[in-house]
C-alpha cells in the first residue's frame, strides 16, 4: 500500500512476474500503475506490504543491480552522443572496464542505432530516442526490466519498432514489466496483463484466460445512448447486466445466448426509454475486460 | 481597443509577477537590501563617520602624549583596540587586519614637544599599504587633535619658527620678516629644512611589504574568484534539477549507486571548476599584475582547495534545499549577492562600518578573503591559515552532507 496524504495510489497488488514473460500493467489514468512500477524500481516506498526480487527488497544494492528501470521521459543528456550517454549509465548500472563498451557495442546494435552512435541523443527522431532510452536500461543485463510507458507519444511505425525491441529483450530471457493506456500495444506485447483501478490491481492473468474468466460463453455490447439515461433507465441497465462506464452514455454488457437474442435486447431497451445511437455486439476482449474491471471506456 | 489589450497584457504580467515569489523577491526586495548595504557601507566610508579600529602605543608617556591621546580617543570614529600593545603587538595587530592601522608614540624619536624635523618623528603610524586611506584619515584626526589638545604646542611651534626663520621683530628684523615671507612665498611647496609643517611630526611605516596596489589587485583576486565559486558552483548544482526533470535522476535513483553517486559526482565535479576558475584569476594577477603566486603557492593551494570544497558544498546545498527549478535560480543568486556584499567581496571590508564588518564573519567570503589577505598581505605562514582553511573545508563538508539529505527528498516518492 502507498499513500500521498489523503489520497491511496496503490491499495493492493498481488503479483508475480516471471523471466521471459512480458506483463503489462494496465489501467486507466490514477490507477497506480507508475506507483506500483516506481516501487518495483525502489523509488516508492511503501506503507504496507512488501516487494521481493529474486528474493530480495527493491531498495537493496544487489536487487538493484538485476533490474533495470526505463522512465517515462527520455532520461538522457541531449547534447552528449548516444555513445557516451550510454557509457556514462552503464557505469551507473554497475560495469566496469570493458564491460562498458561491449554492453554498449551490444545495445547499440539490438536497438539498431549503431550507425547513430557518435551523433547527440537530441538529434535523433523521437522514435531512435525510446530505443536508446530503452537501451540505456538494458545495459546491464538485468533479471527484470521495468518501463513506464516505453512507446508512450510515438507514431505507429516507431510503436512497432519499439514493440520488437521489447520482444527481443523477452527472448533473451528478460522479464518485462511495463505500464500502457493502449490496449492495441497492451494485445500486441502481453504475455499477461494485470488491470488496476484505484490502486487495486483486479486481475492478473494472459489475456484468454481473464476473458474467459469475465465473460464465459457471452458476448460483449457496447450501448451508446444519443442522451444521458434517466433514473429509471439506468436501474434497468443494472438489471439487465450493463454496466456504467466513466462516459454516463456508453455502458456495456452481455448477451447471454448468442446473436439471435440481440433484437430482442434492442426492443427491451427501447420499451425502457433508451435513445439507442449505436448498439455494438463483439467478441469479448482485452476492451471488454478493461471495461468490466475498471468501470471506464479506455481512451 | 488596443489599450484595452495592451492593459489585460500589463495585468496578466502583473498578476504573474504577484505568483512568482522569487521574481517578486528579485525585482522588489533584493534592491532594497542592497541598497540598505551600500548606503551603510559608503555614509560610513565618505567622510568623518569612517570608523578606525587603532592600534595604539604610547612609549613616552609624557604629559603632552597622553593629552593628545585623550583628545585622538575622544574623536568618534577612533576606537583604539582594547589591549595594552607594544610596538610588535600593535604591528601585528594591523599586519593582521585586526587593527587598520596603528599609532606609536614613539620613544626612539624626537621629543612631540621640541620635535625639529631633524630626526626620527615622534609619531609613527604602522600602515598596511593596501588600506593606505586609513593612515591619512588618521593624520587628519591627528592634526585636529593636536591642535585642540596642544595648542601651546602648536603656538610654540609657531613662535619658534619665527624664531628660528625670522629672528625679532625690529625694524630691521621686519625688513627681514618681509623677507623671509617672500622668500616663503617663493618656495612654497618646496621640502623646508626643519620643523615646517605638522607632517614633519609623523612617519609612516607599512607592516608588509608589498605596495598598496598589489595588494590591492590580490585582494580583489580572492574577492572576485570566492564569488564567482559561489555562482558558478550553484549554476552547475543546478544540473542536477535539469537531470531531475529530464528523468536522468530518476533512472540513476533506481540503479545501485542511487542519489549519493550524483551529489558526489556533481561535487568533485564543482570543486575541480572552482579551482580551475581560482587558479585562472590567481594566474592572470600573477603573469599581468606581478601578484606573488608562486612565492605563495602552498598556502594559496591550502585555501583554495578549501574554498572550492566549501563553494561545492554550500552551492549544492543551496540549489538541493529548493523545491523547484524557478527557486533554485533565483534564492542562491539572492543569497550570494547579500553574501558577497557584506562578505567584502564588492567593497573592502575595512570601509565597512563596525557592526557590518563583524556580521561578515557569518559569511564565508570574509573568511576566504582574510585568509587570502593572510597569504598575499601578511604573508603569514601556512601553519596560522590551517584553522580557518579546516573551518572552511569543514564546513563545505557538511554542506555536503546536508546536500545528500535535500537530494533523497528530491527524488523521493
Amino acid at each position: 500500500m502507498r499513500r500521498f496524504g489523503e489520497c491511496t495510489a496503490l491499495a493492493g497488488a498481488d503479483l508475480t512476474a516471471r523471466q521471459g514473460e512480458i506483463l503489462v500493467l494496465l489501467g486507466p489514468n490514477g490507477a497506480g500503475k507508475t506507483t506500483l512500477l516506481r516501487a518495483l524500481a525502489g523509488r516508492t516506498r511503501l506503507d504496507a506490504g512488501s516487494i521481493r526480487i529474486g528474493g530480495g527488497a527493491p531498495d537493496e544494492r544487489t536487487v538493484r543491480r538485476r533490474v533495470g528501470f526505463v522512465p517515462q521521459a527520455i532520461a538522457l543528456w541531449g547534447h552528449l552522443p548516444v555513445r557516451t550517454n550510454l557509457e556514462i549509465l552503464g557505469r551507473l548500472a554497475g560495469l566496469e572496464g570493458p564491460g562498458i563498451a561491449a554492453a554498449v557495442t551490444d545495445a547499440l546494435a539490438w536497438s539498431g542505432l549503431a550507425e547513430r552512435a557518435s551523433e547527440p541523443v537530441e538529434r535523433l527522431s523521437g522514435g531512435m530516442q525510446r530505443r536508446i532510452n530503452i537501451a540505456a536500461g538494458t545495459l546491464h543485463r538485468p533479471d527484470l526490466l521495468l518501463l513506464d510507458e516505453p512507446a508512450v507519444g510515438l507514431d505507429p511505425l516507431s510503436r512497432q519498432a519499439i514493440h520488437r525491441v521489447l520482444e527481443g529483450l523477452r527472448d533473451r530471457g528478460m522479464g518485462l514489466i511495463l505500464t500502457t493506456h493502449d490496449l492495441v500495444e497492451a494485445e500486441a506485447l502481453a504475455d499477461r496483463v494485470a488491470v488496476l483501478a484505484g490502486g487495486v490491481v483486479r486481475a492478473a492473468d494472459t489475456i484468454p484466460i481473464l476473458v474467459g474468466r469475465l465473460f464465459g460463453a457471452d458476448q460483449e455490447v457496447l450501448l451508446m445512448l444519443a442522451a444521458e439515461p434517466a433514473p429509471a433507465l439506468r436501474d434497468f441497465l443494472r438489471t439487465t447486466l450493463f454496466s456504467p462506464t466513466n462516459e454516463d452514455r456508453i455502458w456495456v454488457g452481455r448477451l447471454r445466448g448468442g446473436l439471435e437474442q440481440l433484437p430482442g435486447l434492442r426492443s427491451q431497451l427501447i420499451q425502457a426509454g433508451a435513445d439507442i445511437d449505436e448498439l455494438r455486439v463483439r467478441q469479448p476482449g482485452l476492451h471488454g475486460v478493461f471495461v468490466e474491471l475498471t468501470g471506464q471506456v479506455p481512451q | 481597443m488596443t489599450l484595452a489589450m495592451t492593459l489585460a497584457i500589463l495585468r496578466a504580467a502583473f498578476l504573474l509577477l504577484l505568483r512568482d515569489r522569487g521574481a517578486l523577491l528579485m525585482a522588489l526586495v533584493v534592491p532594497v537590501v542592497f541598497f540598505m548595504i551600500f548606503a551603510e557601507i559608503f555614509a560610513t566610508a565618505a567622510g568623518d563617520q569612517l570608523q578606525l579600529r587603532i592600534a595604539i602605543v604610547d612609549e613616552v608617556n609624557s604629559d603632552e602624549s597622553t593629552r593628545l591621546l585623550a583628545a585622538l580617543t575622544a574623536e568618534p570614529a577612533i576606537r583604539p583596540v582594547p589591549a595594552e600593545l607594544t610596538r610588535e603587538s600593535a604591528r601585528d595587530q594591523v599586519r593582521r587586519g585586526t587593527a587598520d592601522v596603528g599609532l606609536i608614540i614613539r620613544a626612539d624619536g624626537e621629543n612631540l614637544a621640541t620635535a625639529s624635523g631633524l630626526a626620527a618623528p615622534p609619531l609613527l603610524l604602522l600602515v598596511d599599504p593596501s588600506r593606505s586611506v586609513t593612515a591619512t584619515v588618521l593624520t587628519g584626526h591627528l592634526q585636529r587633535a593636536y591642535f585642540k589638545a596642544l595648542p601651546d604646542l602648536a603656538v610654540g611651534r609657531v613662535a619658534e619658527l619665527i624664531g628660528t626663520e625670522f629672528t625679532t621683530f625690529t625694524p630691521d628684523q621686519q625688513a627681514e620678516i618681509a623677507a623671509g615671507l617672500r622668500g616663503l612665498r617663493a618656495g612654497a611647496g618646496t621640502e623646508r629644512p626643519a620643523g615646517w609643517t605638522f607632517d614633519e611630526l609623523v612617519e609612516r611605516d607599512n607592516v608588509a611589504g608589498q605596495n598598496a596596489a598589489l595588494n590591492n589587485v590580490a585582494y580583489y583576486a580572492g574577492a572576485v574568484a570566492f564569488m564567482f565559486l559561489l555562482f558558478a558552483a550553484a549554476q552547475s548544482a543546478l544540473g542536477i534539477l535539469d537531470d531531475q526533470e529530464a528523468g536522468i535522476l530518476d533512472r540513476i535513483a533506481a540503479g545501485p549507486g542511487g542519489i549519493d553517486v550524483v551529489v558526489n559526482g556533481r561535487f568533485l565535479f564543482i570543486v575541480l571548476q572552482g579551482l580551475v576558475q581560482t587558479c585562472l584569476i590567481f594566474g592572470v594577477a600573477w603573469l599581468a599584475y606581478g601578484v606573488d603566486l608562486p612565492g605563495n603557492f602552498g598556502p594559496w593551494a591550502m585555501i583554495s582547495v578549501s574554498s572550492a570544497v566549501l563553494a561545492a558544498g554550500l552551492g549544492l546545498l543551496l540549489v538541493t534545499a529548493c523545491q523547484t527549478r524557478a527557486q533554485a535560480q533565483v534564492l542562491p543568486t539572492v543569497f550570494i549577492l547579500i553574501m558577497s556584499a557584506i562578505g567584502g567581496s564588492m567593497v573592502p571590508r575595512f570601509f565597512m562600518p563596525h557592526w557590518l564588518q563583524q556580521l561578515g564573519w557569518a559569511t564565508p567570503n570574509t573568511w576566504a578573503l582574510e585568509a587570502y589577505s593572510g597569504v598575499f598581505w601578511r604573508s603569514e605562514p601556512a601553519l596560522q591559515l590551517v584553522p580557518i582553511c579546516f573551518s572552511l573545508f569543514g564546513i563545505g563538508i557538511a554542506a555536503l552532507g546536508l546536500s545528500h539529505w535535500f537530494g533523497r527528498r528530491l527524488v523521493r516518492d
